[in-house]
């Protein structure tokens, strides 16, 4: 039986760089990457302290959030605006300092001369722009990033890589690029041109249609959870999904385990759709 | 550096702070974050005798002033426990390791127990006589003073060299009765308090939050009922008593102090900020009155 590998997360404080809208409920922060910040692998978040708590006069656990780009200055995070927390963090300053621990979980799998497609939603964006594009670890010639949202008011197209010929989009309403979901997008530009393996980040329901793609085309697929989480650190099993895998319990962390799990081993059925 | 060690049966910890159980799971999951060496102690992950799954998520629910847990004791059971988990954490020096345990049966507390009795790398074991998470035996164990008194008989009959804390429940009427009980079956503290017993509800859905409907809140919002629950028992027994519940900073633990505990146990806290056990211990080395204050009556 192995042992149980300890996360080499340090908690770091850093300066807020930037604090910017990317679109209606989408925003990116910016943080100065603080000294020894272990260099993180796609799929890799931070748990992140709510600023102002004290001041906010209530309660609150860190948050995750998977690192959208990293480079030898700065560390990105791109946050959808939802609740008290991701509010707090909306309203952090230039200069404001974050708390944060990381590089946390682990990550997509590195697969030189593969052809990868990345299926994302939502904040997914982040660690599948971060693999194929920004990651030193994982450049890929031949990656596809296809993504979609619900209308073109939702997708920050800064941030995408648009003049990168494998980049497609998508709106449910047909606002922005391809007309209707982006497994849809995928299942069409898969028929088009074959991938080896499919990599998707988004809403569960997204994550588990990518999984039904996968196994129609028999090939393998790698997704990214996400989860309310309390440690982040494999301690306190707040995180679970359920999974095919036996041991003491077939219920692994989002955290320590994932985020990226084999999708073949994930009890899609039974995963909380939020 | 004063002197802040504590007695409590016969062993000495080195400071009156610990992490509590269920927080940091076995450990050393959180050696990146907190140094465990400079804690009074650690309470590892309750374990039972077999392997638990826990319960189905979610287990975890924030809500304004604390947050409502239902994990449902997963842990990898008394085996792997003592065979990976316990040496693992062994190889770090000086950390005082308090094993938290539940039992369905008197029986298997006696098996616990004796698995325990030739074991070194522990200071002791705490009985978690309390969750509130796991269908019927453990909640209702502690709320029975006389099944409490013979579990505690058992395994200090077993283990008289070691610390034995009895964790109660708040989710009762008499905590004085159990923490009595406790102290007449041979416990040398009553760990107080345990979760207190919360529901919440999805307005969208019109359903619990948890599939088990129940959990247990924790955080700042329970400080005041643990310190009650401290304050009552310490009126009711002559051993130490660990408080928990609520911390959130050094004024809680003084608190804690002032209600009458020995020692305090950081919780939920922790996941907000690791190092806040630490910024107390130096606290309480610069102020070693305040762990023999004791409130009065205004």
């Amino acid at each position: 039986m192995a042992m149980f590998v300890t996360a080499r997360a340090h908690e770091h404080v850093a300066p807020v760089l930037r604090n910017v809208q990317l679109s209606r409920r989408y925003f990116l922060l910016r943080v100065a990457r603080p000294q020894g910040f272990i260099e993180p692998r796609a799929g890799q978040f931070l748990h992140v302290a709510v600023p102002q708590a004290q001041a906010a006069g209530r309660f609150f656990l860190r948050r995750p959030f998977s690192i959208h780009d990293c480079t030898a200055e700065f560390i990105d995070l791109v946050i959808v605006e939802v609740g008290p927390g991701s509010h707090a963090l909306r309203q952090a300053r230039e200069g404001d300092r974050i708390d944060f621990y990381g590089p946390l979980g682990n990550a997509f799998p590195v697969q030189p001369g593969k052809r990868i497609v990345g299926i994302g939603g939502g904040v997914g964006l982040a660690p599948l722009y971060y693999y194929g594009f920004r990651s030193p670890a994982a450049l890929n010639q031949g990656y596809r990033l296809l993504y979609g949202a619900r209308t073109r008011d939702d997708l920050f197209l800064e941030h995408i890589p648009l003049e990168h010929a494998g980049v497609k989009l998508s709106t449910d309403d047909g606002s922005y690029g391809y007309k209707g979901n982006v497994v849809e997008l995928a299942e069409q530009e898969l028929k088009r041109e074959p991938a080896d393996m499919i990599f998707s980040c988004g809403p569960t329901v997204m994550m588990r249609a990518a999984q039904s793609l996968a196994d129609r085309l028999h090939i393998p697929h790698h997704a990214s959870l996400e989860n309310r989480m309390g440690c982040a650190l494999g301690a306190c099993r707040a995180c679970v999904v359920p999974t095919t895998l036996d041991g003491d319990s077939h219920y692994r962390t989002v955290c320590h385990d994932g985020p990226v799990f084999d999708g073949s081993v994930l009890r899609w059925k039974e995963l909380p759709v939020p | 550096m004063s002197d802040i060690s504590v007695q409590i049966g016969p062993v000495r910890f080195k400071n009156p702070v610990f992490i509590a159980s269920g927080i940091c799971g076995y450990a050393e999951e959180y050696s990146p974050l907190v140094n465990l060496s400079r804690l009074g102690g650690v309470v590892t992950k309750t374990i039972t005798m077999r392997p638990r799954p826990g319960n189905l998520p979610p287990r975890i629910h924030e809500l304004p002033y604390g947050m409502l847990n239902s994990i449902g004791l997963e842990n990898v059971g008394l085996e792997r426990y003592v065979a990976e988990k316990l040496p693992q954490l062994n190889k770090r020096p000086d950390v005082a390791v308090m094993v938290s345990v539940a039992a369905e049966t008197e029986d298997e507390f006696i098996r616990l127990a004796e698995a325990f009795a030739p074991m070194d790398g522990y200071a002791g074991l705490e009985l978690n006589l309390s969750c509130p998470n796991v269908k019927g035996e453990a909640l209702d164990q502690g709320r029975n003073p006389a099944l409490v008194e013979r579990i505690a008989r058992i395994v200090k009959d077993r283990l008289p060299e070691k610390s034995l804390w009895i964790k109660v429940t708040p989710n009762i009427t008499s905590v004085a009765d159990v923490a009595r009980a406790a102290e007449q079956g041979g416990a040398d503290a009553i760990a107080a308090i345990n979760t207190v017993l919360g529901i919440d509800f999805d307005l969208e859905t019109g359903k619990t939050v948890f599939a088990r409907g129940s959990a247990g809140y924790s955080g700042p919002a329970i400080l005041p009922i643990a310190l009650q629950k401290v304050w009552e028992c310490s009126r009711a027994v002559k051993i130490p008593i660990v408080g928990i519940g609520g911390i959130g900073n050094i004024d809680g633990v003084r608190k804690f102090f002032l209600a009458g505990a020995t020692a305090v146990q950081v919780g939920t806290v922790l996941y907000n900020d690791p190092a806040l056990p630490a910024t107390i211990i130096s606290a309480l080395e610069e102020h070693p009155e305040w762990l023999t204050a004791r409130a009065t009556l205004s």
